[in-house]
């Protein structure tokens, strides 16, 4: 390739990105060399370098600005500090901020059990997690991890550790989707739909 | 049932096959290598969507051809009668070869996709719908190979009969990898053996029902197999066949295991099967971390067959064994189609030729009461004339069929 070196990098850099392939990489690149994309470019690297100031949230694990030791949900006093629900990434937490009917607060595991992959219970925020309810004031711990195998293996352990402690271990259900076709769902969600059915 | 129509794409040496298909017996003849068996393989993949000898599926695609670009797309389609229906029905499966990552021309990663009447569905739902009988060679090897070619042997003639068997196995398959990692992982560096929960609960819950299902077939195939057997040997010697679950929910922690137990097995209820398991599963925790690795489970299970009460793999002679599991495999024509109402269709890959005369014509015997059998053979002579007058005959070359003679009195 006889690309000047800048442009290779950026190439480079741009294909390490999931999901974008050498092809996508390079009109990325190109599209950012144009005399219009100058004030982009800038935009994207301060972007990017305001990412190194991210931090974690102390108490729930999801990020924060730096500066912050706790995160917007966490600092709200609104929110109900006795409720809290578990997910296994931060962007499920934005999930369910989308909803719009949950006003109690999060724990981020970063993460689910997975033999495969060799992630313990040491590997994820659990350890945090149990020291949050045992401070006291929890009252119950929603499991809202992937309905997935890793998930619920997660959610099995969790509450293992969790129902000693004499508070209300919930899972989000498992149900049929809005709109969704009766006949056409998979055996296992109406399965699990029946199984969850609630008295109207 | 029968197949009307078999349609082949780069599966195998078949770059391209488009042809109907008789009724009756249709003999292939060809020189070795020339892709008799890959027919076999083609029809039995649509009854188990699984390849009785590749590896791995990507190797069924066409690949070597060069300037073929990378995905590659192999295809069967088959358009088949079922008994009581009034259309034909046409099952496509697609194997499709896509590049592992960037830089990977040998394109190393498949997809596969089956569409039922032109329809997209899952495997699981497809299952079932095209039944297939398989003669392999060399099937004394049934009987005196290693445990694990008689666990696929059984997984893939009860995944065509129980519908829920292949989505049972493939679950307990995924839950037990991961349940062996956990395990190795535990071994090597210790942790929280409360991890395990999840996983045994899963493997009894998946495991139960697989132990429950061999236990019925097998059950009903003894019974089945003394009437096949007396009638190949003249009454002179009394099979038994037994099944051996790695986990027996009535023996546990004996080593007795008596061919008695199929029939008692079938009484215990399927709840009472995985409460067992899940309790030895966890019993014996401390031993599973030792050795790293799940030990007991239908992942181990066996069969066995008994000659006149004595195990055939360590008494019998090649004779017996033959015989045996041609009973076996007239067993399971019978008992497949008392299951599902439908004659399956048979594949028989070079197997008159180990047989003598008296058990060939027994089996010649059979086939011909099925709607649709095909037979590969490298010599035809080796067939009575009458026989062959009576079949389609195809000849094989190089992946390229051309039909020599239609049936005598069929159509």
């Amino acid at each position: 390739m006889s690309l000047p070196e800048p442009i290779q990098r950026a190439i480079e850099a741009f294909a390490a990105l999931p999901g974008i392939g050498p092809k996508s990489a390079s009109r990325l690149t190109f599209y950012l060399l144009r005399e219009q994309s100058a004030a982009l470019r800038d935009t994207l690297a301060e972007a990017i370098r305001g990412l190194n100031d991210v931090a974690y949230c102390q108490q729930c694990f999801n990020f924060t600005e730096a500066g912050q030791p706790l995160c917007p949900v966490c600092r709200d006093p609104h929110r109900d500090d006795g409720l809290i629900c578990v997910v296994e990434e931060p962007l499920d937490v934005e999930a369910i901020e989308r909803t719009g009917v949950y006003r109690g607060q999060y724990h981020v595991l970063h993460g689910a059990l997975s033999p495969i992959e060799g992630i313990g219970p040491d590997d994820l925020k659990i350890r945090e997690l149990l020291a949050r309810v045992q401070a006291g004031r929890v009252h119950e711990v929603i499991i809202a991890t992937n309905p997935s195998m890793e998930g619920d293996a997660t959610a099995m352990y969790l509450h293992r550790l969790l129902a000693p402690l004499g508070i209300k271990v919930t899972r989000l259900a498992r149900g049929l989707p809005v709109g969704g076709d009766l006949e056409y769902a998979d055996q296992n969600t109406l399965r699990g739909a029946l199984v969850e059915r609630k008295e109207m | 049932m029968r197949l009307l129509r078999l349609s082949l794409q780069n599966f195998r040496n078949y770059v391209r096959l488009d042809e109907e298909t008789p009724r009756g017996v249709l003999l292939l003849v060809g020189a070795n290598a020339q892709g008799k068996t890959n027919l076999l393989e083609a029809i039995y993949y649509l009854a188990t969507f699984a390849s009785f000898r590749a590896r791995h599926d990507r190797d069924l695609v066409h690949f070597d051809a060069p300037g073929w670009g990378c995905p590659a797309v192999g295809r069967i389609v088959a358009e088949f009668q079922r008994e009581g229906e009034l259309r034909p029905r046409r099952l496509e499966v697609r194997l499709i070869r896509e590049p592992n990552g960037i830089g990977d021309t040998q394109c190393r990663r498949l997809r596969r996709e089956v569409l039922v009447d032109g329809m997209k569905k899952k495997l699981t739902e497809a299952m079932g719908l095209f039944n297939a009988v398989l003669f392999l060679p060399r099937m004394t090897e049934l009987v005196t190979a290693a445990p694990e070619g008689r666990r696929r042997y059984l997984n893939m003639v009860l995944s065509q009969v129980y519908p829920a068997y292949a989505q049972a196995l493939t679950a307990y398959r995924q839950a037990l990898t991961r349940r062996n990692a956990l395990l190795k992982t535990l071994q090597e560096q210790g942790g929280d053996p409360a991890q395990l929960d999840y996983w045994d609960a899963e493997l009894a819950r998946w495991g139960a029902p697989l132990i429950a299902w061999r236990a019925e077939a097998l059950a009903q195939w003894e019974l089945l197999i003394r009437e096949s057997h007396w009638h190949l040997t003249r009454n002179a010697e009394t099979l038994r066949l037994s099944y051996h679950p790695s986990f027996h929910p009535l023996l546990e922690g004996s080593l007795q295991r008596e061919a008695e137990n199929n029939q008692v097995l079938t009484q215990v209820p399927v709840e009472q099967i995985a409460f067992a398991f899940h309790r030895a599963l966890v019993r014996r925790r401390e031993e599973a971390i030792a050795r790293g690795t799940t030990t007991i489970g239908p992942h181990r299970d066996d069969f066995c067959f008994r000659n006149n009460k004595k195990a055939l793999a360590l008494y019998g002679s090649r004779g017996q064994m033959r015989t045996a599991v041609l009973a076996l495999k007239m067993v399971e024509m019978q008992w497949m189609e008392r299951r599902t109402g439908r004659k399956p269709v048979l594949l028989l890959d070079e197997i008159l030729a180990e047989l003598d005369a008296e058990r060939r014509a027994n089996l010649q015997a059979h086939i011909v009461q099925s709607e649709q059998v095909w037979l590969t053979t490298t010599d035809v002579e080796g067939f009575a004339p009458d026989f062959v007058r009576q079949s389609t005959v195809w000849r094989l070359d190089a992946g390229v069929v051309s039909p020599v003679s239609a049936g005598g009195d069929q159509s």
